[in-house]
């Protein structure tokens, strides 16, 4: 006993494994309220046959199965048998920690910088669109093969790099010489980028036969391979050479961050302005550069979703750029975080998948709990308390 | 008055605008701007940014920087109208007409969603702009989520407040049609801004709201708890969104929408903005609000005049507004403790 407590009171009083102890609390938290939101709401929705009663209450909705779906499911029930690692549950899992990585490390720069980028889905809006816009465009001159793939891949990714960090880099200027508000400017930037991108895409972009708004697809050598010989089921929306290219984003970023004069840059603009700006940070370059940044991040996110999942753009991006914020901060802005957080999310979307395919709960569900955790997350002093109260954890008490 | 100054900048600008768009469709535009049932939807689109905004003003003054106001408009849109259909068209409560009833289940939720905010906030010291995103996206998700669980479906349609004609003022020309035979929210608007402005210039919470965000601890040295007065200001933002967010869907539309950014889309965020561009000012926010609805009406009659400009794109009008103004008129100064914690010293846990 002596033991754990000593284990657990170490989490509460060192700051730098505090993170993980409140990130990992507020999951288990908002998982537990998660739960009596679908207990209650089972009580309240009409079905043919209850999944079990209380008290003669019927109740319509089994949360214990819902989250066993939502968690087990997501990868496919490896609690029964017949089980392979690369079936296609764990393969969307896979996919959307590869996209979550990016816009995670998007939002979390920003938020290093001290700049909330809520912009993160817009820059990956015009990201995407790039990327689709440049392959379909060189796909005429590029050769077939190994050798187009070569050169498609990396000029789609670029182009949604550079769109995005352009698309970043406004609301950075904006900021930098015009004192406009960065939480208010993006949040405006992605409602125009969602309709502009529709605009775009309908007047110059469609193929005259297409009922839905989305450009042409793009050329077959433009998609991001896989590995040889490792066949995941749904391999066609999930490559593996993308996931490790992601993770080597998130290398590079850390790696930037800890190392590079321009990550100091970025760290003491966002921990101290003013002292940054006596040691000599230019501040507005750096917020402007830092918005690039993240914008360029969010950008190469959207080609990965155009190259990897879609093979063309199409409008009505899923949400992975406010997801990407929920990412950043249960991994407390740290890029190393963002990839567990990224993985966490990851599973949240094919289990979605699993309980909309096993349970009748809507799968709207897994939005409450993604606000549930930042809520939490964002409240470390409520977990102290807790710790101090009834854990009688936390050495100093309050004078 | 450098918040008259920056509306009356604004405007300028905004009819210059005007004036371009005029000369590129010389025919329709005319008619529509001076277009009675513009000026009534410019009116009835204020309504739910312009009592949001109010409501920002309260929580931000007194240091709480409250960007969940989105969601507060979500959730009481969505309490009103899920409460109206359970009770049913043409029943009452008690005295009181089942629409109304409603109306109050909606202010209701937005307060008990602003009360949790403040916990997090006040209490535990949340990062307030986090936590206000969380508020946003906890209604993102919540009213959908409870609109299928209810309903079965993301659109539920139910009665609206309707209209009230005010005898004899109704009959002046124009200017009666619009002000004085106008939807019951449009009233409440009009009772709300001169209200508040009222509150916070000319009593004394008013000034304590000022001084908990500019010096809070000069407040708490003259023997008045800081976070008393936060909590009520982040409690009166609940309230004010919730009158914006019920109005909103029952007032006129008498429907909520729960898919994609729901029906409020964003007003939450354009409210935040006018009362920044207001300068904290009610009555320079609401100037503000009638640029930005007054622009959105146009957009609406643009659309039915069937001028071919694609409907996404004037959509975007607004949006861009709010952008320019921020960096042309809304440098504002932000109360100096704004986004920080006020702790008194004492161990008041």
């Amino acid at each position: 006993m002596s033991k754990f407590r000593q284990a657990l009171e170490r989490l509460v009083d060192a700051s730098a494994k505090e993170r993980i102890a409140v990130s990992a609390a507020a999951l288990a938290l908002s998982i537990l309220v998660g739960a009596l939101v679908v207990f209650v709401s089972g009580i309240v929705a009409t079905c043919a046959s209850p999944a079990f009663s209380v008290l003669g209450v019927g109740v319509c909705y089994d949360p214990i199965n819902v989250f066993t779906e939502l968690f087990l499911g997501a990868l496919g029930h490896p609690e029964q048998g017949g089980w392979s690692p690369t079936n296609y549950r764990i393969a969307i899992a896979l996919q959307q920690t590869t996209l979550l990585v990016f816009t995670g490390l998007a939002v979390a720069v920003s938020f290093r910088a001290g700049l909330f980028n809520i912009g993160v889905q817009g820059q990956l809006v015009f990201g995407a669109l790039a990327a689709a816009v440049a392959t379909i465009w060189a796909g005429a001159i590029a050769p077939s093969g190994v050798l187009g793939t070569v050169f498609l891949v990396p000029l789609g990714l670029l182009a949604g790099a550079v769109a995005g960090g352009l698309y970043g880099a406004l609301p950075g200027a904006l900021k930098a010489y015009g004192g406009a508000n960065e939480v208010i400017t993006t949040i405006m930037l992605n409602f125009i980028a969602s309709n502009v991108a529709y605009v775009l895409v309908s007047t110059f972009l469609m193929p005259e036969s297409s009922q839905l708004v989305q450009t042409a697809v793009i050329p077959a050598a433009a998609k991001i391979p896989n590995v040889p010989f490792i066949g995941f089921e749904a391999r066609d929306a999930f490559s593996l050479v993308a996931l490790v290219g992601a993770l080597a984003f998130i290398t590079g970023v850390a790696y930037l961050l800890a190392k590079t004069s321009f990550g100091y840059d970025i760290r003491t603009s966002g921990l101290q302005e003013q002292a940054a700006a006596y040691s000599g940070v230019d501040a507005k370059r750096t917020t402007v550069l830092s918005m690039a940044l993240s914008g360029a991040l969010a950008g190469v996110g959207g080609a990965v979703w155009v190259l990897m999942v879609k093979g063309r753009f199409l409008t009505g991006l899923p949400s992975l750029g406010f997801d990407g914020i929920t990412v950043s901060i249960l991994a407390g802005n740290n890029p190393i975080g963002v990839g567990a957080a990224a993985f966490l999310f990851g599973v949240l979307k094919s289990g979605t998948i699993a309980v909309d395919f096993s349970t009748d709960v809507p799968v709207e569900l897994v939005d409450v709990l993604r606000g549930l955790i930042i809520l939490f997350v964002a409240m470390p002093e409520f977990f102290r308390l807790i710790g101090k109260r009834y854990l009688g954890l936390g050495g100093e008490q309050r004078a | 008055m450098s918040s008259v100054r920056n509306a009356l900048r604004a405007a300028v600008g905004v009819f210059a605008a005007l004036v371009v768009l005029g000369v590129a469709f010389p025919d329709s535009l005319f008619g529509l701007v001076t277009d009675t049932g513009t000026a009534e939807a410019a009116l009835r689109l204020a309504v739910p940014i312009t009592l949001a905004a109010l409501g920002g003003i309260f929580a931000e003054k007194s240091g709480v920087i409250n960007i969940g106001l989105e969601g507060l408009l979500i959730v009481s849109a969505f309490a009103g109208v899920a409460a109206a259909k359970l009770l049913g068209t043409g029943t009452s409560v008690g005295p009181i007409p089942s629409i109304w009833v409603a109306f109050l289940v909606g202010v209701l939720a937005s307060t008990l969603l602003a009360l949790l905010f403040a916990v997090v906030c006040i209490e535990f010291e949340a990062d307030q702009i986090i936590a206000g995103l969380a508020v946003w996206l906890v209604a993102l998700g919540i009213a959908p989520f409870a609109s299928i669980v209810l309903f079965g479906t993301k659109n539920v349609q139910v009665s609206t407040l309707g209209d009230i004609t005010i005898p004899v003022l109704s009959t002046i020309p124009y200017f009666g049609d619009v002000v004085f035979s106008a939807n019951i929210i449009v009233y409440m608007m009009f009772v709300a801004v001169p209200a508040c402005w009222y509150v916070l210039n000319r009593t004394q919470f008013g000034r304590w709201v000022e001084a908990s965000g500019e010096n809070p601890s000069a407040l708490d040295t003259a023997g008045v708890s800081v976070d008393r007065v936060r909590y009520a200001s982040v409690l009166i933002s609940g309230v004010l969104a919730g009158i914006g967010g019920a109005a909103l869907s029952l007032g006129h539309v008498g429907a909520f929408t729960a898919g994609g950014a729901t029906m409020v889309n964003g007003k939450g965020f354009i409210a935040i903005a006018t009362y920044l561009f207001g300068n904290y000012n009610p009555l320079g926010t609401l100037v503000a609000t009638l640029l930005f609805s007054g622009l959105d009406s146009l957009q609406i009659g643009l659309q039915q005049a069937g001028i071919a400009i694609p409907s996404e794109l004037v959509q975007t009008i607004p949006y861009a507004t709010v952008i320019v103004v921020l960096v042309f008129v809304g440098r504002t100064r932000i109360p100096a403790a704004a986004g920080e914690h006020y702790d008194s010293g004492e161990d008041s846990r």
